[in-house]
């Protein structure tokens, strides 16, 4: 990609190639972008991506019987064949958090939170949910506080249209693998608008995102005054909830600020819209966003849903018409099972396209692709048995220089130790996690 | 437990209801003490739920009949399965029905009294409004529709409803959105968007195109029918694509003479010509219109012009769309599709001086700069009263006044609106529901919440929005509780037409009316489902809900109506001759469509039961246990081995009845499942998206079965009428439902006398609708709160 200083502005752009302009955003259309801070060469720690995608991956179509190096990959993994030297495949190690706890059964499906944070969630359908922080918060909140936006929460499924979250697990266990706490959910965006919007600010050009900059500082003064007289007014006990609202507010200002430091990193690219139905088309404008948040230092840590769990969500691009979950359960039946497999394997290629951008995008003395980690997770090894034993992982890129990847390694124990792994690649040193006290050695 | 003799007719049940009600009450009052029942549970259930055995953790020779309300949670759970007539379990010996009536009636006594002593009053806590109900307000207050979806990320549910304060938490990205949403908001409203922008609606892949498409002209075929805002006036690029191939080949590009129409609010704008304008082959579209459009909500249609209304008999019958069909067969592929309708704009966009929004928010224009600030200050106090749900006081007035000075100063009048509004549309009071308490009350005493509070309660309850002028006049004026304006208001609120969204938010959860938008069944198995059969579906029964509201029907028609609406798409699925048209209309359901009755026969309930390729009994068993009787199945334990093969049996393929013998063979899974299965095999003539059968896997279906109690079932409309019998517990379920959706919280077993007086008071009104409604109204639960017992936190310091 080559960033020049100049860049079009959007109307031009509109008025000249009318509704064939399709994102991705054009590279051409991105001002050169100045790094947050201007010392900066390459960072301290790598940036971190997490990828969730749930039911695994069809066990016999990707179980690799050698260890070490790999040359030809299984037919899930085909698509990123040619990225091995960037790739460590882990197998074997089991999702313990995400298993039901002892003595109880039930529940595969969710506890999806479980994957990234190494530890079960409380079983409650109420407001007393409870599970841990996840690995990529715990990043953020010691590396990402500089960042204009510490992390990012995408997705891909719109999850309203579930009233129930059976099994006496609270839907905030489904609908989010990341959380900044033990009780507080981050919600995932699925709608590439209100991402854009959310890293660049709304507004026809720079000069009126300023201008509403400014104002949006001045209404967050007054509703916090607001939030305190009304806060004042209530019980005790109701303080909690408005508090949370006002630390949130507290948040926004901060990021606000962080961004007025820097000089102004908005593109002046087009605002995508729209939901896009094409599951293709649709994580590609997440890859985009994703990439240029981290090009443009507006954030480190990002995580990402491929769908939720027991998604009725199809995918015609890979020449399955069975949706996810349906898929996932395939009965052993050889036609059932490639399909699901064909699934995965779409999935996959679906993920070259980022491995494309991260690459090609250059970051200080080297690429985004060297100096990132990208963690590819999921919370079953077996979807037909719903059994969460032996489930497929990936470490990615170059974690600055720590990650070296070609190789296929077949692990014991808990996904946890794989997690500390991770959080020790991006800078923070914990003890343990979960069910797990060393770190998996990649070496 | 059902006297067989009583289920003739719908009359019948009646009277057996009011019958067992006098008797239940007859035995009340004879003061038969609950200790003589004590003997009857010794016989008929202490055999199996003691201390030594412990069934199911019930251990009821130890628990004290004396001291009902010391284990409230337990005997709420015995009276549950005694109501829904599941205990003792089918074969075991069974009191009489009088004996097993004043059983539960005395137990039912006991808690009722008990609870009186301590009624569960929880206050609902500080209580975030949802995406719904965000919209709606912003709707009533701005005359704007917007898709909150694009602004807030989507709530969280918890006990199955997403208005259910447990699933409201705040976080940053939400408390982002509504900051966002409110400068967005306030600048479409006044018209102030000018830049452009674009938005594209997608087609959904399994959507028929082959008839003609309610909203869209007659004379006109499939296509798409959009409501889309015009931000600003300007000129607008409109396009379209239609359906492809991977390779480009137009759908139904041999079609000749075949045309397609982009139509605003019903005028065409241009006409495509398929084959000369459309490419036949091509990989990429320009069909784009450019038009001078003025800023508001307009209908915008791209459609086809139909060339002939003769039936479409194809044995190809392609409705599940997929960009991998690529074998168009010559003279047998379907006709020119949309895929996608592209709004872009406006350029050159110029701010509007008539839109209902402005229209709405501007009450007043000032006639010169002396005039602004009086004028300023009627808009804006207007808006925050309703939006607040209260009268204004002086520091709201002058907080919306500093951020007015603020916008005006940095450009004009308007400027200054925008600024006010958008502080407005922020501000917590508009964005949380709160209830103060009286100073004076207590930590654990009971008091009535304000009359302000208590109209938010109900606005929210039937219009998922705030109260409008009328009730926040009546609350301010402290009337609301007078005697008989309650009841006014009430019936009021639930004739308006806003009471729509009780029927879309609580049926469309309630009956998973929202889980069908997902629903994708398997198109090599159902090769005739479409979307527009699953809107049908959806359309079907809110329809149907809302007939029981407005109508104020028994919420017992909700099972045997024998009435329903349908369209021509979804009357051909049900085999209902001579509906023509794409408009829902009324139609009877006698003769050999009386299987059709109440919500077992409704298509929509068979597909959100089903898997994508075939039906699950089991989950039609639960659906009926959860909301019909009551009861709540347990969860299956785990390792479940999958289904046996279909044709396992060397003598054909077997029914799904057949391949589900271990239910029964084994005793591990008998347990659970001789509830459940008996009532979804009942319902085997429906299958996997409701289409009525006589044989599956080359068998003719067997429907019979045993439920619970004992009553031989075959066929749903046995189901249906054994069901009847248990009207009362159908009614009680239902309120159950409703009271957690009207209070916003889970309803708890201390709640359970409350659901049992309301539908009692109601049974005496044979459980109109709105009977419920106002016993819920009227309900300490709804009007009261207790508070907490919890230590106060300091206050904070307010800068």
């Amino acid at each position: 990609m080559i960033i020049t200083g100049k860049h079009i502005p959007r109307r031009a752009v509109l008025r000249g190639l009318g509704v064939s302009l399709a994102l991705p955003l054009l590279d051409s259309m991105i001002p050169a972008l100045q790094p947050l801070a201007k010392a900066a060469a390459i960072p301290k720690v790598p940036r971190f991506a997490g990828i969730f995608s749930p039911h695994g991956w069809a066990p016999e179509y990707w179980q690799m019987p050698q260890q070490g190096a790999i040359n030809e990959y299984p037919f899930v993994l085909k698509p990123i064949e040619a990225w091995r030297e960037h790739i460590t495949v882990i197998s074997g190690l089991d999702a313990t958090s995400s298993m039901p706890p002892a003595g109880m059964a039930g529940g595969d499906h969710s506890r999806s939170a479980a994957v990234f944070s190494g530890v079960p969630p409380k079983k409650t359908v109420s407001d007393d949910i409870y599970l841990g922080t996840t690995i990529d918060q715990m990043i953020a909140q010691k590396h990402g506080q500089d960042n204009a936006l510490p992390s990012i929460q995408l997705g891909i499924e719109d999850q309203s249209s579930l009233a129930t979250c059976p099994w006496g697990y609270s839907c905030a266990y489904v609908n989010s693998v990341s959380w900044s706490g033990p009780t507080k959910p981050l919600p995932h965006e699925a709608n590439p608008q209100v991402v854009f919007e959310r890293l660049f600010g709304d507004g026809g050009n720079a000069q009126e995102r300023q201008a509403r900059r400014q104002a949006k500082t001045s209404l967050l003064d007054a509703v916090t005054q607001e939030v305190n007289r009304l806060s004042n007014k209530l019980p005790g006990t109701d303080r909690a909830r408005l508090d949370e609202y006002l630390d949130d507010i507290r948040e926004i200002e901060r990021r606000m600020h962080n961004v007025r430091k820097a000089s102004d990193p908005t593109p002046d690219a087009e605002v995508p819209f729209g939901m896009p139905e094409s599951f293709t088309e649709h994580i590609k404008l997440m890859w985009d966003l994703q990439t240029l948040a981290f090009q443009a230092d507006i954030t480190r840590v990002s995580t990402l849903m491929y769908a939720h769990d027991v998604s009725m969500r199809s995918y015609p691009e890979s020449g399955v018409t069975t949706a996810n979950h349906a898929a996932s359960h395939h009965g052993a039946v050889p036609k059932k099972y490639e399909d699901w497999a064909k699934i995965n394997r779409y999935h996959i290629q679906c993920l070259t396209y980022f491995l494309d951008k991260l690459k090609a995008t250059p970051d200080g003395d080297g690429n985004l692709l060297d100096h990132t980690l990208i963690l590819w997770a999921s919370n079953m090894g077996d979807s037909n048995l719903h059994s969460h034993k032996d489930v497929g992982h990936m470490f990615i890129g170059g974690a600055n220089g720590q990650h070296k990847g070609g190789r296929h390694i077949r692990a014991e124990g808990s996904t946890a130790s794989l997690l500390l792994t991770a959080l020790r690649m991006c800078g923070v040193e914990k003890e343990s996690l979960g069910d797990s006290t060393k770190p998996l050695s990649l070496s | 437990m059902t006297p067989k003799d009583f289920v003739d007719t719908n009359e019948d049940v009646r009277r057996a209801v009011i019958f067992l009600f006098a008797a239940a009450m007859a035995h009340g009052q004879t003061a038969t003490s609950l200790l003589s029942q004590r003997a009857v549970l010794d016989q008929y259930c202490v055999t199996c739920h003691n201390q030594k055995v412990k069934t199911a953790g019930l251990m009821l020779d130890k628990l004290d009949l004396a001291q009902v309300g010391e284990h409230g949670e337990q005997w709420e759970k015995v009276v549950r399965k005694l109501r829904a007539g599941m205990m003792p379990p089918a074969g075991l010996p069974r009191p009489n029905a009088a004996a097993y009536e004043a059983l539960t009636v005395a137990l039912e006594n006991e808690l009722d009294r008990a609870a009186q002593a301590n009624p569960h009053l929880p206050a609902p806590g500080v209580h975030r409004v949802n995406r719904t109900e965000y919209s709606n307000a912003i709707r009533s207050l701005l005359a704007l529709d917007i898709d909150a979806a694009a602004f807030l990320p989507a709530d969280d549910s918890s006990y199955g409803f997403d208005n259910v304060v447990s699933g409201l938490g705040v976080s940053p990205a939400l408390v982002e959105g509504y900051v966002e949403a409110a400068a967005k908001i306030s600048r479409l409203a006044l018209g102030h968007e000018t830049a452009p922008a674009r938005k594209i609606y997608h087609v959904r892949e399994d959507y028929s195109q082959e008839e003609h498409i309610e909203g869209l002209p007659f004379g006109t075929r499939g296509g798409l029918l959009i409501h889309h805002y015009f931000p600003a006036d300007g000129e607008y690029a409109i396009s379209w694509d239609p359906v492809r191939t991977t390779v480009g080949g137009l759908y139904g590009g041999d079609s000749e003479d075949e045309q397609a129409e982009v139509l605003i609010d019903g005028a065409r704008v241009k006409v495509f010509r398929i084959g000369k304008d459309v490419p036949i082959s091509s990989l990429r579209d320009k069909n784009e219109v450019r038009v001078p459009v003025k800023a508001g909500e307009r209908t915008l249609g791209v459609t086809f012009l139909a060339t002939t209304y003769v039936p479409n008999v194809d044995l190809n019958r392609h409705y599940h769309r997929s960009i991998l069909d690529d074998n168009l067969i010559d003279g047998f592929t379907f006709t020119p599709q949309v895929s996608s309708v592209t709004v872009s704009g406006p350029y050159d966009g110029t701010r509007p001086q008539d839109t209902p929004s402005r229209e709405k928010i501007l009450i007043c224009k000032p006639s010169g700069r002396s005039d602004e600030l009086p004028c300023a200050r009627k808009i804006l106090t207007t808006l925050a009263r309703q939006a607040y749900r209260r009268p204004i006081t002086d520091s709201d007035t002058e907080s919306l006044m500093n951020l007015y000075q603020v916008g005006r100063n940095a450009g004009d009048f308007e400027d200054g609106i925008e600024r006010g509004l958008e502080f407005v549309l922020a501000h917590p009071e508009f964005v949380f529901r709160t209830e103060d308490g009286p100073t004076n009350v207590k930590p654990g005493e009971a008091y009535r919440i304000s009359d302000l509070e208590l109209a938010s309660r109900l606005a929210f309850f039937f219009w998922s929005s705030g109260p409008d002028d009328e009730l926040i006049r009546l609350a301010a004026q402290g009337k609301l509780r007078d005697s008989g304006v309650l009841e006014q208001q009430t019936r009021r609120m639930l004739a308006d037409q806003r009471t729509h969204e009780l029927v879309k938010n609580f049926a469309g959860q309630w009956l998973q009316l929202r889980v069908m938008q997902s629903s994708t069944p398997e198109g090599t198995d159902y090769p005739d489902f479409d979307d527009n059969l699953r809107q049908a579906f959806r359309t079907e029964a809110e329809m149907f809900f809302e007939s029981i509201v407005r109508e104020d029907r028994s919420i017992i028609d909700l099972l045997n109506g024998d009435y329903t609406f349908v369209n021509e798409r979804l009357a051909a699925h049900y085999g209902i001759p001579n509906i023509y048209g794409s408009q829902f209309r009324r139609v009877k359901l006698d003769g050999p469509l009386d299987v059709r009755r109440g919500l077992l026969g409704k298509g929509g309930i068979e597909l959100v039961t089903s898997v994508s390729d075939r039906t699950s009994p089991v989950q039609r068993g639960k659906w009926v246990m959860t909301n019909i009787l009551g009861v709540v199945p347990p969860d299956p334990p785990p390792n479940v081995p999958a289904l046996k093969e279909a044709s396992a049996g060397g003598n054909g393929p077997l029914t799904l009845r057949q391949q589900m013998e271990t239910h029964r063979a084994n005793p591990a899974c008998a347990g659970c499942h001789k509830m459940m299965d008996p009532i979804g095999f009942a319902m085997e003539n429906f299958d996997g998206i409701g289409k009525w059968r006589t044989k599956e896997a080359g068998q003719i279906v067997n429907a019979s079965g045993q439920l619970t109690d004992g009553t031989k079932i075959s066929g749903v409309v046995d189901l249906r009428n054994a069901l009847l019998g248990y009207s009362p517990q159908f009614a009680r379920t239902v309120t159950e439902k409703l009271l957690t959706y009207a209070l916003g919280r889970g309803v708890e077993y201390q709640d359970m006398p409350v659901v049992r007086a309301i539908v009692r008071n109601a049974a005496r009104n044979d459980y109109r609708f709105s009977a419920l409604i106002e016993g819920i109204v009227k309900s300490d639960q709804f009007q009261m709160n207790r508070k907490k017992e919890a230590p106060l936190t300091a206050a904070r310091e307010v800068k």
